[in-house]
């Protein structure tokens, strides 16, 4: 119960906190902006259905630069000013440390996510038909779980470095990596590789979700790994203690 | 209150510590001294857990640091150096925060904010952000995290660093308030602040344990030592006069601490079993007289915390560790 209490006093100071640095305001400015123009683009065209899944299918190449722009200061932050230390010595173990940094950051993206809803709005006011609810549900769903597994890749990253802008190019890097791989890799790869790399694939598990459906496959596939990294991540400050 | 023995940790190639012992008694107020280097710092960061030491151990309030590292971290409340914080959090919001790091919510959250900013005389900036405050605002916001959850044992790294004259007296008064009814052990390098606020030392060198004990037992140890000045004509007959003075029969150091313009000035340590103070003095005039020199100077040192360091830190602490087997 303790470490459930202070897991999420340091969700809420690392949310409250991003809104308190002006890189917050301009993570939260750079993806409305991209999704108004997006939306505008591709979404709000007359004569083609009301649906939002032009925005969820690329919504993987989107969030690459936003969820590593939220988590590079998570912990280099810390270990940059030093303020690292009074975390690290405080009734607090290396889980509850990383999960709360985790829940704070996914939090931030929950309320990014939250700013894009007007353009909901205006879909279902302008649309005759409305759009069906079911595929935009199960969009916001996507993006929440792919917001949130990029996030734990960049908490990892972050825990790794006291640089703010090697915690964030080392995240985007490996994201691209992983999204290059997966997609146009995966297809040039021995034929074994391409498998394992089939099932790593973000972009696809996305499809299901852009259409309407939600399969606890892919759902797991996005827990397991997101859980994976924040837990990689306690393990890199468990191993800072002794360095 | 906190027990060390045996610390080891190197960095690379670099031992930071290696094989430091020693004990910081309850309700005291110990300092932690030596030199930049000397391992302050990392007995502090092994002592508050942020650091795992590669060998030996630290026990705190009787609860073994390795064993159990988040109750050992309940029992300390603790200053970095530099107290490094959020910049961009009002102080009152830190502390709040601080203060739910151990567990306290609600109205208990409330009197121990309350009285950390009382404690620490904060109320004039409980409401601006940290990072707007002068650095002695700042290190009276890090005492008051220190003890917000009223911890029995207070670790405080180099709490005067970097400040004036003003606030270096505003810190040491805040430090002896706080210490009242707790384990204080405080780190730094400056020396007249750790004589006016510790009952205690720990001195450390090149990672080693030079000496502890009680303060005032350690100064007697410089009552035994007599401060000569004298002017020679060549350099090579001040030395020749140190070694004679060094023969003497009781005569245990001879510490050459600086030269001007051709005045020598030694520290010379004497055991009074052997030779009494009366005696050696004739014994080092005849000696100077002999070398030609003209004695400016010759008593009985002042005991001070400066005066010992220097000492130690010369004798370094293999001699200082031989010098207390015996």
């Amino acid at each position: 119960m303790r470490a459930l209490r202070t897991m999420w006093a340091i969700a809420v100071r690392e949310f409250v906190a991003l809104f308190r640095v002006p890189v917050g305001w301009l993570v939260l400015a750079l993806y409305a902006g991209l999704w108004g123009g997006m939306f505008v683009q591709f979404v709000l065209v007359p004569g083609a259905p009301a649906t939002m899944r032009p925005l969820f299918a690329t919504a993987a190449w989107l969030m690459l630069p936003i969820a590593p722009a939220i988590s590079m200061r998570l912990v280099s932050d810390e270990l940059r000013t030093g303020s690292y230390e009074l975390l690290a010595t405080s009734p607090v173990s290396e889980l509850s440390l990383a999960l709360g940094k985790f829940i704070g950051a996914g939090m931030f993206l929950l309320a990014l996510l939250g700013c894009t809803l007007p353009l909901v709005g205006v879909l279902l006011v302008v649309s005759d038909p409305m759009p069906d609810p079911g595929p935009m549900l199960a969009g916001y769903l996507s993006m929440t779980l792919l917001g949130l597994l990029f996030l734990s890749v960049g908490l990892l990253a972050s825990s790794l470095t006291a640089s703010q802008t090697l915690s964030f190019l080392g995240a985007m890097l490996a994201l691209f990596v992983w999204l290059l791989a997966t997609t146009a890799g995966r297809t040039r790869a021995p034929e074994a590789i391409g498998d394992i790399l089939a099932s790593l694939a973000i972009t696809d598990r996305l499809e299901g979700f852009a259409k309407g459906v939600i399969d606890t496959g892919d759902v797991g596939f996005f827990v397991v790994l997101t859980g994976w990294f924040v837990l990689a991540a306690s393990m890199c400050l468990g191993v800072r203690r002794w360095l | 209150m906190i027990e060390a023995r045996n610390l080891q940790k190197s960095y690379g190639r670099v031992h930071a510590l290696a094989g430091v012992s020693f004990d910081v008694p309850p309700g005291q107020v110990t300092g932690l001294l030596g030199a930049n280097g000397a391992g302050k710092s990392t007995t502090i960061r092994i002592i508050t857990g942020y650091t795992v030491p590669d060998a030996g151990w630290v026990r705190v309030g009787g609860v073994l640091a390795s064993r159990d590292p988040i109750r050992v971290r309940q029992h300390i409340g603790y200053l970095p150096e530099s107290a490094p914080t959020y910049g961009e959090m009002p102080v009152e919001a830190l502390l709040g925060f601080r203060a739910s790091l151990h567990g306290l919510r609600g109205k208990a959250r409330k009197a121990a904010v309350d009285k950390a900013v009382d404690a620490c005389v904060l109320q004039s900036v409980r409401r601006r952000r940290v990072g707007q405050l002068s650095k002695g605002y700042k290190q009276r916001v890090g005492l008051a995290t220190a003890i917000l959850h009223d911890p029995p044992v207070l670790v405080l790294d180099e709490p005067s660093n970097g400040l004036d004259p003003g606030q270096i007296t505003e810190t040491r008064s805040l430090i002896r308030r706080l210490a009242e009814g707790r384990t204080v052990l405080v780190s730094s390098h400056i020396l007249p602040e750790i004589e006016r606020t510790c009952d205690r030392v720990v001195i450390l060198a090149r990672g080693r344990l030079c000496a502890q004990g009680p303060l005032e037992e350690l100064l007697a140890q410089g009552d035994h030592e007599l401060v000569c000045e004298a002017r020679f004509q060549t350099e090579p007959s001040a030395k020749e006069a140190a070694r004679a003075v060094g023969a003497i029969a009781g005569v245990g150091t001879v510490l050459p601490r600086e030269m001007d313009d051709g005045v020598e000035r030694w520290h010379v340590g004497f055991d009074p079993a052997t030779i009494g103070e009366g005696d050696l003095r004739k014994a080092i005039g005849s000696n100077l007289a002999a070398a030609g020199a003209e004695v400016r100077l010759l008593e009985r040192e002042k005991a001070s915390l400066e005066s010992l360091f220097l000492r130690l830190m010369e004798q370094g602490p293999d001699a200082a560790q031989a010098g207390s087997a015996a």
